[in-house]
C-alpha cells in the first residue's frame, strides 16, 4: 500500500507570483517566506508523486451540470496555460503527471459514487502555478491534478468534500503500489471575491477564524461551522475553494491543522495561508 | 449573488472559450466586435462589453468570477494590481457598491 507522507493546503492568490512587488515590502516577506517554508514541509517528506484539489477557475468544466472533481490523467501538464501567463508573471513550465495514479484515484472516486470524471487536457491557471512554483521549484515531482468545482452552484457541501478526501486517502493506501510516497496538496482560497462589490477587500477575520478551527481538528464542526454559506458571506465566488481544504482535511484523517503562515493583502485582493497537517491518520 | 449565473448566456460561452484559445483572446480589444458577433451577444450584451459595464453584464447573466476577466480581456492581463486599468475599470463599474479595504 502507498503512503501519505504529506498533507497541506495553500491560498494560489495570483498576485504571489502576477504582482507582488505592488504588495508593501513586509507583507511581500512574510508571504515569501510562508510559502517557502511551504515547500520545505512537503520537499522534506520526499514524495515521489503530488496529489492536488483546486478549484477550476470555470477553465475546464462545463458551465452546466459540473462533475465535482475531474481527475487529470495526462503523461505530461503544461503551464499556467497562454491566457494567464502575463497575469501570473510566469513563462512557462512542464511537470509530469502520473496517469496510473490518476486512473485509480478516478476510479476509486466513481466506484464511491462521487461526481467525478477524469480528462487529460486540463488548462491549469494560478490554481496551481502559484503553489507549485514554491512546492516543486524545479518542477521535479509529479502531479496529478484533480480539480474541484467550488464556484459553480450548485458545488459540494462540506460532507461531500470531507467525503472525497476520505475516498482518495483510501484509495491511496489501497490501490497505489506499494511504497509509493503520496503527497495532497489543496490550494485556494483564502477569503476573496473576484466577482463582486467585495472585490478590493477581504475578511481577515473570517481567514483567521477558519484556520484556527482547522487547528481543533473537528472534522464534524468544520463542516457544521465552515458552510458554504459563510464562506459566500467572507468573499463570493472565492472563499468557497476552501472545500478543496476541506478535502485535504479529510486526506488527514481529521487531525488538528498547523497554521503556517498567514498575510490578508489587499494589494492582492486575498487572505493568503498555509496550513499543514504533521499528524496524518 | 455569489456563484448565481446563466450558463446559456452567449457571454458566459465567449469568456469560456476565449480564454483556452490564443487565436481567440490576441488582440481581444480591437476584435472585440467580430468576437461578439460570432457569439451571437444580444445588443444588451454587446452594449454593456463595449462600455466595460461588469456590473451590467453581471445582472446579464455573466457569472461572477468571469467580471474581472472580462476587464483583462479588454485591458490586458499583466500588473494586475489596482492600479491597473483592468482593475480600474472594474471600480469605475461599480462605482460606490465598491466596498472599501479597512486595514486591521
Amino acid at each position: 500500500m502507498a503512503e501519505i507522507v504529506s498533507v497541506m493546503a495553500m491560498a494560489h492568490a495570483p498576485g504571489v507570483t502576477g504582482w507582488l512587488d505592488s504588495a508593501p515590502e513586509e507583507e511581500k516577506t512574510k508571504i515569501i517566506a510562508g510559502y517557502e517554508e511551504m515547500g520545505r514541509i512537503l520537499r522534506a517528506t520526499k514524495p515521489d508523486v503530488l496529489v492536488g484539489v483546486a478549484n477550476d477557475h470555470m477553465l475546464n468544466l462545463p458551465l452546466r451540470d459540473p462533475p465535482d472533481f475531474c481527475v487529470g490523467t495526462a503523461a505530461n501538464w503544461n503551464g499556467p496555460a497562454e491566457f494567464f501567463k502575463s497575469w501570473l508573471a510566469q513563462d512557462g513550465y512542464e511537470v509530469a503527471g502520473r496517469p496510473d495514479v490518476a486512473e485509480c484515484l478516478a476510479q476509486a472516486g466513481q466506484s464511491a459514487g462521487l461526481k467525478l470524471d477524469s480528462r487529460d487536457d486540463l488548462l491549469f491557471d494560478d490554481n496551481w502555478s502559484v503553489p507549485l512554483l514554491y512546492l516543486t521549484p524545479d518542477y521535479s515531482i509529479p502531479l496529478v491534478p484533480v480539480h474541484m468545482n467550488c464556484i459553480n452552484a450548485p458545488v459540494p457541501t462540506p460532507e461531500e468534500s470531507v467525503r472525497a478526501g476520505q475516498v482518495i486517502a483510501q484509495s491511496i493506501k489501497d490501490d497505489l503500489p506499494a511504497g509509493l510516497r503520496v503527497a495532497v496538496f489543496a490550494t485556494g482560497g483564502l477569503s476573496h471575491e473576484p466577482g463582486g462589490p467585495k472585490y478590493f477587500t477581504l475578511d481577515e477575520d473570517f481567514d483567521r477564524w477558519f484556520m484556527a478551527l482547522l487547528e481543533e481538528g473537528d472534522l464534524d464542526k468544520v463542516c457544521r461551522e465552515a458552510t458554504v454559506e459563510r464562506m459566500n458571506e467572507a468573499g463570493g465566488g472565492g472563499t468557497t475553494e476552501l472545500l478543496a481544504w476541506m478535502v485535504a482535511m479529510a486526506v488527514a484523517g481529521g487531525t488538528p491543522a498547523r497554521s503556517v503562515f498567514y498575510v490578508g493583502s489587499e494589494e492582492l485582493r486575498c487572505g493568503i495561508g498555509g496550513s499543514v497537517w504533521d499528524s496524518i491518520h | 449573488m455569489a456563484n448565481e449565473f446563466d450558463p446559456e448566456l452567449p457571454s458566459n460561452h465567449l469568456i469560456f472559450e476565449v480564454r483556452r484559445d490564443p487565436a481567440l483572446y490576441t488582440g481581444f480589444a480591437d476584435r472585440m466586435e467580430e468576437v461578439m458577433e460570432s457569439y451571437s451577444l444580444s445588443e444588451a450584451e454587446r452594449a454593456a462589453w463595449r462600455e466595460v459595464d461588469v456590473v451590467a453584464l453581471g445582472n446579464l447573466g455573466v457569472h461572477p468570477y468571469f467580471l474581472p476577466q472580462v476587464t483583462r480581456l479588454i485591458h490586458g492581463s499583466a500588473e494586475n494590481d489596482s492600479k491597473s486599468m483592468a482593475a480600474q475599470a472594474y471600480k469605475k463599474a461599480f462605482g460606490d457598491q465598491i466596498v472599501a479595504h479597512k486595514k486591521k
